[in-house]
């Protein structure tokens, strides 16, 4: 009996020890987490992986961002009638429903991306301080910088006054006050000041380490559109001054062909979003949803190659707009047709020359369909252009975000409001826009001559149409296809879901 | 005197053995007048016992004038004077149960002890319902317990004990299964037939030996096992049937869909009619539409097949009792497709008294399953597909391929709509291995007083999934390339190690027990994933990522985990003279899952038999016990905590090659512990002659730390914080009447209702807190209830012009009659974001069941209902609308949208549901979401034939009417958000019990 017990309490015991030696267990890290402090910033190589990782959010921007940014512009018309009858409300200007998805989605997107480049600037900024080259975290950040300063232009024009972030934490808003629209394109003014002479000189095409890389043009570029908002047309004149005089960029020979493949890191671009199917007809891509843009029916030179969704309609103003000028290769690269909407110009007396057509010079050939009439050339890629096996509209093509023809014309912008600038007189920027799209030369052009200009060069891009008017106060053209633009209209309304939330925003 | 007695006895063993004869006899059992065998039969006043055979037959040395003693577990012991060689014995069920004892946290109780408010539900019950998931078994069974059903084969319930307490995602809500002593998050793994009580554990005081874990409640579930001294018996249990759509949700006809269209003023839609008409044909009844009438709700679901056959071997000997068991379930989906699951599980356990001071025993449950997963966006699809679209076209002329089926995009319509090529090339199969075992050793350290028990649990298993997806091409824009195929394998292992010590004893009127032990957990778990594109898919042998062109870096993916828990507890359960009881426990568990490591939960109860009071005693109350208790519970089912900022790879294109950057997130979260705190009182009774059982709690249960989503501003997304206190309180009231009115007639009727208010007492300091979509708000509001619907509330209808002329806010917006009207709360002359109220909540306000068992001779019949009140659901199906306007909607908005003055007060015109004023978050969208339903009906019908086996035949009928206003197919949504759910089917079923 007594060895018995004895037994059961060694045993009891031994099991009571086991589990007691076991108390450190509960402080075991968890799995499959790299914690940002285990990070090894003294593997200064590595630096770059957070510039890489910025230049994937911008790349990865979401598709709603640019329609309902660019959607007010007199260039275009919200297509597929009936459906997102908000956004058709926003383009016509009848109505902004604050409740609308697109303005939250925008403005949170826009502000994700954002933070997002705030946290890779204290990443860059880990590395150097753990020993990696000062001069070269001093180049990533202000190329991150710049980014998101393209970020805040586009919340700036749209919104006006807005918050802006300063910290890492998007928590810290909650009790940020809202900064007046002025201001905020003057602080991008000097946040760009601050990149500039940290960046590396010449195209983003030259650059070796991340080819498309922002380079001091394409912060000098975006610093100029800033200052347009400001109607500082000297700065604007500064920058434009400096990119040209710095010469290497020129413009694609084929202003069709700028949008497509050899647009894609070419010596025009000064910022663009990067995607690629990677060469091959299967797996890994990387891609933006230009479906949006696309024909909803179409017979593709490929069969198989997909169509779009209707949504994104030149308007038959600027159609007619361009073929009042006697605009060819511009019309063609920028409007895709459909017999609907050919025999609706004809309707209204125009006689169509043989170049508008429902085929592209591609071999694509577009039906009617009900949503729109016409589809945007810009965001189009011929289907024979897919690699086969790949058939998402548009896949493989990038997103244009800065070109140089639109430094060219914001120079002439500024020298005929005035500006001193170098490099290349007003006529000889703009001439060298009309040049490359087969327009003869002019001389003596005045600022309406530039803004035509922008208009058919630069349409259904990015919203620069709408903004232009309204910053310039030439807003009269602004009211076609039953639009009607007054001031109270020049912002969007802060989404309620954002106002809910951030006190600055709820007076 | 002892040698006094024991010669006295020996003495009268002496002259029994002279006058004895052989007695013999038959019993059965009262429930059901089957034979009982395992019932043990003393002769009063020596130690001469037996047992009942297996027919119910028994014989034992016994003279004239002894008194037998009966009894046998479930049933009331009876004395029985022998006054013939032969005896007919009717055994009575139990119907007090005090005798009874029922497990508890490591250890067992019996029921007369109890200060908790713990339900069990037995293995009869759950055996009625024709489910592979046990826990649909409770639903409506247990007052306080909410089960939410999943109609897709192989899916479990969602499990809700008194409310919640934290927001549900992830999980985070679901309660602890104890099966045998080992915890899980889910039960698939185990067949009804295998259980044979299910105990819920409601309160803390119940619960709080679980500790951290035990939060949303604990359910402990006993599998059958072996009784001593019982001859082997084997049953079979099989049941074969089929599962029909219930409430199949009535969209718009062609005709209605085509009004829609023509009132939207929409072109391009108007357009894509003309179309149809165009392709298709104009139909002949009215030429205006077009020939083609899709019910797609109806052509993409069949009647399913459902089966089960089990077979239990149970049996023991006074040192050995074992049950061993197989069971073979397959059910087909309702959606036809590959749709269908299968299950087949083993399980053993053996118990073994070694010697006079150890008992050893083992017991293993394995299960594989396989399941064939729905494609869930069918039923989307099937809701948003136009009517004036076949399921094919034979006239396709764009050269689809492998099958004709009808592409929307050729009509015009932005999607290509039809469900049939989700369904048909795809295929989702999920293959499931588990294994479940422990061993014990318990040792008997002072006989009868103090002994311990140490008892190794594992739990392993593994799951391989394989997703494949067919290429087609049906139309421009609604197509697939690529065939693809993706896997993934997972693995996990549970290993706890329990040790127990447990003393028990009694001096004189003091009875008490002390429980001291230590848990010991580790929890971890593997997978890895990859897909691959075109492969050879023509022969499923080649549906391997070797054998694809292509393996998409970005697509592979390896996680784990490891989780480890430690734990100390102890339970103190004392009783004086069996009237005042009380019970305590106290947990410390530590955890690798947060930043603060231990936390502590003690509880504490008490409880007073009045009944046992001389001042008391009465005839109608033959039994009355209070109790009240309080105790704290800890939730880990929350997600872990990062605690810091984590750094992801991201890829992007640089001059094309695919590039890899780092992404780093800084918005973290960081969380303490969750605790419950929770009060209960109850009261336990018996009256007139114990016929009316009446059990009723009241419960306050106050979850502090209450883990919550947080939304982040400007950048979206949410972070989980601990943000304040959340209260649930109800109350819940159980009654039996159960009357045996003859030898033949018997009947049983009860009733049980439980009420459930969730009301957000602090926010630490904030007002609200925002959740849910932005399109579709939900907040969090002090004093209101969780994650409330939150939105503008509906006047109604503008009806004309007039009423709109006169209407400032009408005219501010531009509104036309037909828009919808707001109510301006705060009457200041604008619907604006001040405008909005709380809109209800997805928690029922109450939810309530019953049950009604009629025995007659042979035959027996069993109704049972259950129901719940007051909670919304959130439409999302019709929400879509405000993204997608060229779809179909449902034919109740179709037939009652506003089309004219006087046509509709509720809903807007067809036109006015594509515009933004009307698409707002309003009760439009948010419906009531009450419904009743008879849960169950069977009909039983046992045959004993000579020769052959006892045979029970069973006709039952599982949910076959529903009914509730909500306009969707199924008013059971978890989460009040019905976006796309597997709508639930009757079950008609024909079974056979056989018993060898």
């Amino acid at each position: 009996m007594k060895n018995k017990l004895f037994k059961s309490f060694a045993l009891a015991l031994g099991a009571l020890t086991l589990t007691i030696s076991c108390t450190d267990v509960v402080n075991e890290l968890p799995e499959n987490k790299a914690f940002t402090e285990t990070t090894d910033y003294s593997i200064s190589d590595n630096m770059i992986l957070p510039l890489i990782g910025a230049y994937a959010n911008f790349s990865n921007m979401g598709w709603e961002l640019n329609p309902l940014l660019a959607v007010r512009g007199d260039d275009v018309n919200k297509g597929g009638l009936g459906d997102q009858k908000d956004l058709k409300d926003i383009d016509d200007f009848s109505n902004y429903n604050k409740d609308f998805w697109m303005l939250n989605s925008a403005w949170q997107g826009l502000y994700s991306d954002i933070y997002k480049m705030q946290v890779a600037i204290d990443e860059v900024y880990n590395y150097m301080e753990a020993g990696a080259s000062a001069s070269k975290a001093e180049q990533y950040v202000a190329e991150i910088k710049t980014l998101k300063a393209f970020f805040l232009l586009q919340l700036g024009r749209a919104w006006g006054d807005i918050l802006i972030p300063t910290t890492s934490s998007p928590s810290d808003l909650l009790v940020a006050e809202l900064t007046p629209r002025d201001e905020v394109f003057a602080y991008l003014q000097s946040l760009l000041d601050e990149a500039i002479p940290n960046l590396p000189e010449g195209r983003p095409n030259q650059r070796t380490d991340i080819k498309g890389g922002v380079t001091k043009a394409t912060a000098l570029a975006l610093k100029a559109k800033v200052s347009l908002e400001l109607n500082d047309y000297q700065a604007v004149a500064d920058a434009t001054s400096q990119i040209i005089a710095n010469g290497g960029f020129s413009l694609v020979e084929d202003f069709s062909e700028a949008f497509k493949l050899d647009g894609k890191l070419s010596d025009e671009m000064l910022l663009e979003m990067q995607h690629s199917d990677y060469n091959q007809g299967s797996g890994d891509r990387s891609y933006h949803l230009f479906a949006f843009y696309g024909p909803q029916k179409w017979t593709p030179a490929v069969s198989g190659a997909g169509g779009g969704w209707g949504f994104w309609e030149p308007s038959k103003e600027y159609i007619k707009f361009m073929l009042d000028r006697g605009e060819e290769e511009r019309l063609v690269a920028s409007v895709l047709f459909t017999p609907r909407g050919m025999s609706e110009l004809e309707a209204d007396g125009y006689s169509l020359p043989s170049y508008v057509s429902n085929t592209t010079p591609y071999g694509d050939t577009f039906q009617d369909y009900p949503r729109a009439m016409y589809a945007s050339g810009k965001h189009y890629m011929p289907s024979s252009y897919l690699i086969p096996g790949r058939t998402s509209y548009g896949s493989n093509k990038n997103f244009p975000v800065l070109r140089y023809a639109e430094v060219l014309l914001m120079h002439a912008e500024a020298l005929t409001n005035g500006a001193n600038g170098s490099g290349m007189t007003a006529d000889q920027a703009v001439n060298a826009v009309r040049s490359r799209a087969g327009m003869a030369p002019l001389s003596g052009v005045t600022s309406s001559d530039v803004m035509e200009e922008k208009l058919a060069e630069l349409a259904m891009e990015w919203g620069d149409r709408f903004y232009d008017s309204v910053r310039t106060g030439n807003t009269s053209h602004l009211n076609q296809n039953g639009a009607n633009y007054d001031d109270s209209k020049r912002y969007f309304p802060y989404p309620q879901a954002q106002v809910d939330l951030l006190p600055a925003l709820q007076n | 005197m002892k040698t006094n007695y024991l010669f006295i006895t020996m003495f009268l063993l002496g002259i029994a053995t002279v006058f004895a004869q052989s007695i013999s006899g038959h019993i059965i059992s009262s429930d059901d007048g089957l034979s009982l065998p395992g019932v043990s039969i003393v002769v009063e006043g020596t130690e001469r016992g037996a047992f009942s055979d297996f027919d119910g037959n028994f014989t034992i040395e016994a003279s004239v004038g002894d008194t037998l003693i009966f009894s046998s577990i479930g049933f009331e012991s009876q004395s029985i004077v022998v006054e013939s060689d032969t005896l007919e014995v009717t055994m009575k069920t139990n119907t007090t149960n005090l005798s009874e004892v029922v497990v508890v946290g490591y250890g067992t109780m019996k029921v007369k002890d109890l200060t908790s408010s713990i339900s069990t539900v037995g293995s009869e019950e759950i055996q009625k319902t024709p489910s592979s998931q046990v826990m649909q078994a409770l639903q409506g069974k247990v007052a306080g317990l909410q089960v939410v059903s999943s109609g897709a084969p192989g899916e479990a319930p969602t499990i809700r004990v008194r409310g919640v307490g934290s927001y549900p995602v992830g999980g985070n809500s679901t309660p602890l299964y104890v099966v045998d002593g080992m915890f899980f998050n889910n039960i698939d793994f185990l067949n009804p037939s295998d259980i044979d009580s299910v105990s819920v554990l409601k309160d803390a005081s119940s619960a709080a030996i679980y500790g951290v874990r035990a939060a949303n409640g604990v359910i402990l579930i006993e599998t059958k096992s072996g009784k001593a001294n019982q001859e082997t018996q084997v049953v079979y249990d099989g049941y074969y049937g089929t599962q029909l759509a219930q409430n199949v949700l009535k969209m718009a006809n062609a005709e209605q869909f085509t009004t829609m269209v023509l009132e939207s003023g929409s072109t391009p839609d108007i357009e894509y009619l003309l179309n149809a008409m165009q392709l298709f044909g104009r139909s002949r009844v009215n030429p205006n539409i077009p020939d083609v009438n899709t019910n797609w709700y109806k052509e993409i679901m069949r009647p399913a097949a459902i089966q089960n056959h089990s077979i239990n071997i149970s049996g023991g000997s006074n040192k050995a009792t074992y049950s061993m068991g197989g069971n073979y379930l397959a059910q087909e989906g309702i959606l036809d497709m590959k749709n269908e699951y299968t299950k087949i599980n083993f399980r053993a356990r053996v118990d073994f008294q070694a010697n006079d001071w150890l008992k050893v025993g083992a017991n293993f449950i394995t299960t594989n399953t396989e399941k064939f997963a729905p494609e869930y966006g069918a039923w989307k699809s099937a809701y948003t597909a136009v009517p004036i679209l076949p399921i094919y076209n034979e006239d396709n002329t764009e050269g689809a391929w492998p099958d004709n089926f009808a592409s929307a995009r050729t009509l015009g319509y932005r999607g290509g709509q039809n469900p049939f090529p989700a369904m048909r090339y795809s295929d989702n199969r999920i293959q499931g291995k588990q294994t479940v075992s422990n061993l014990y050793a318990q040792v008997e350290l002072i006989p009868n007083k103090l002994d311990f028990k140490t008892t190794y649990y594992h739990s392993y298993g593994d799951n391989y999934g394989r997703y494949t997806r067919l290429p087609f091409y049906l139309s421009n824009g609604f197509q697939r390339v690529d065939a693809s195929i993706s896997k993934s394998f997972s693995t996990f292992s549970n290993q706890i190690i329990d040790n127990v010590l447990t003393y028990q004893d009694q001096v004189k009127d003091h009875r008490y027990t002390l429980m001291v032990g230590s848990a010991y957990r580790n929890e971890r778990g593997q997978s890895l994933g990859a897909q691959g594109l075109n492969f050879p898919y023509d022969d499923e042998k080649s549906w391997y990522i070797d054998q694809a062109a292509t393996v998409p870096s970005e697509a592979v993916g390896d996680g784990g985990y490891v989780q480890y828990g430690l734990s100390y507890f102890s339970r103190v359960q004392y009783s004086y003279k069996d009237k005042y009881m009380f019970y305590g426990t106290m947990r410390a568990d530590g955890s690798s899952k947060y930043q603060e490591k231990w936390g502590y939960f003690p509880t504490l109860s008490l409880g007073w038999i009045v009944s046992e009071e001389d001042f008391f005693k009465n005839d109608i109350v033959n039994y009355l016990k209070l109790r009240a208790s309080w105790g704290q519970l800890g939730n880990d089912k929350v997600a872990a905590s990062d605690g810091a900022a984590t750094t992801s790879v991201i890829n992007t294109a640089i001059d094309d090659t695919l590039t890899a950057g780092t992404v780093t997130t800084n918005n973290f979260s960081s969380l303490g512990w969750e605790v419950v705190e929770e009060t209960n009182i109850g009261l336990t009774s018996k009256l007139f002659d114990n016929k009316l059982s009446i059990d009723a709690d009241y419960f306050i249960r106050d979850t502090n730390n209450a883990v919550i989503p947080v939304l982040l501003p400007v950048v979206g997304g949410s972070i989980l914080r601990n943000v304040g206190t959340i209260r649930n309180s109800g109350v819940e009231l159980s009654t039996t009447w159960s009357n045996q009115v003859s030898d033949r007639f018997s009947y049983e009727i009860s009733a049980n209702i439980g009420t459930l208010k969730n009301e957000v007492l602090d926010l630490y300091g904030q007002d609200y807190l925002n959740g849910g979509q932005a399109e579709f708000r939900q907040r969090t509001t002090v004093g209101g209830s969780i994650l409330a619907f939150y939105g503008w509330e509906r006047a109604g209808v503008y009806q004309t012009e007039a009423e709109i002329a006169a209407d400032p806010i009408a005219v501010a917006n531009n509104l036309v009659p037909g828009d919808l009207k707001f109510v301006d709360q705060n009457n200041d002359g604008v619907i604006d974001g001040e405008d909005r109220v709380d809109l209800g909540s997805y928690l029922p306000d109450f939810t309530y069941g019953g049950n009604m068992n009629f025995q007659y001779d042979q035959l027996s019949l069993s109704i049972s209902w259950m129901g719940q009140s007051g909670n919304k659901i959130l439409n999302r199906k019709r929400g879509e609308y405000i993204w997608t306007n060229d779809t179909n909607i449902d034919a109740d908005l179709a037939v009652n949208r506003w089309h004219g003055a006087g046509t509709s007060n509720t809903y807007p015109s067809s036109s006015g549901l594509r515009r933004g004023w009307n698409q707002k978050m309003s009760n439009f969208f948010v419906e009531d979401g009450s419904f009743f339903r008879v849960q169950n009906v069977q009909l039983g019908y046992t045959l004993k034939p000579n020769n052959f086996p006892q045979t029970r035949l069973t006709l039952t009928a599982d949910r076959p009417l529903t009914m509730f206003n909500y306009n969707g197919f199924n008013p059971e949504v978890a989460s009040g958000i019905d976006n796309q759910t597997y709508p639930i089917p009757a079950v008609f079923t024909l079974g056979v019990n056989l018993k060898f």
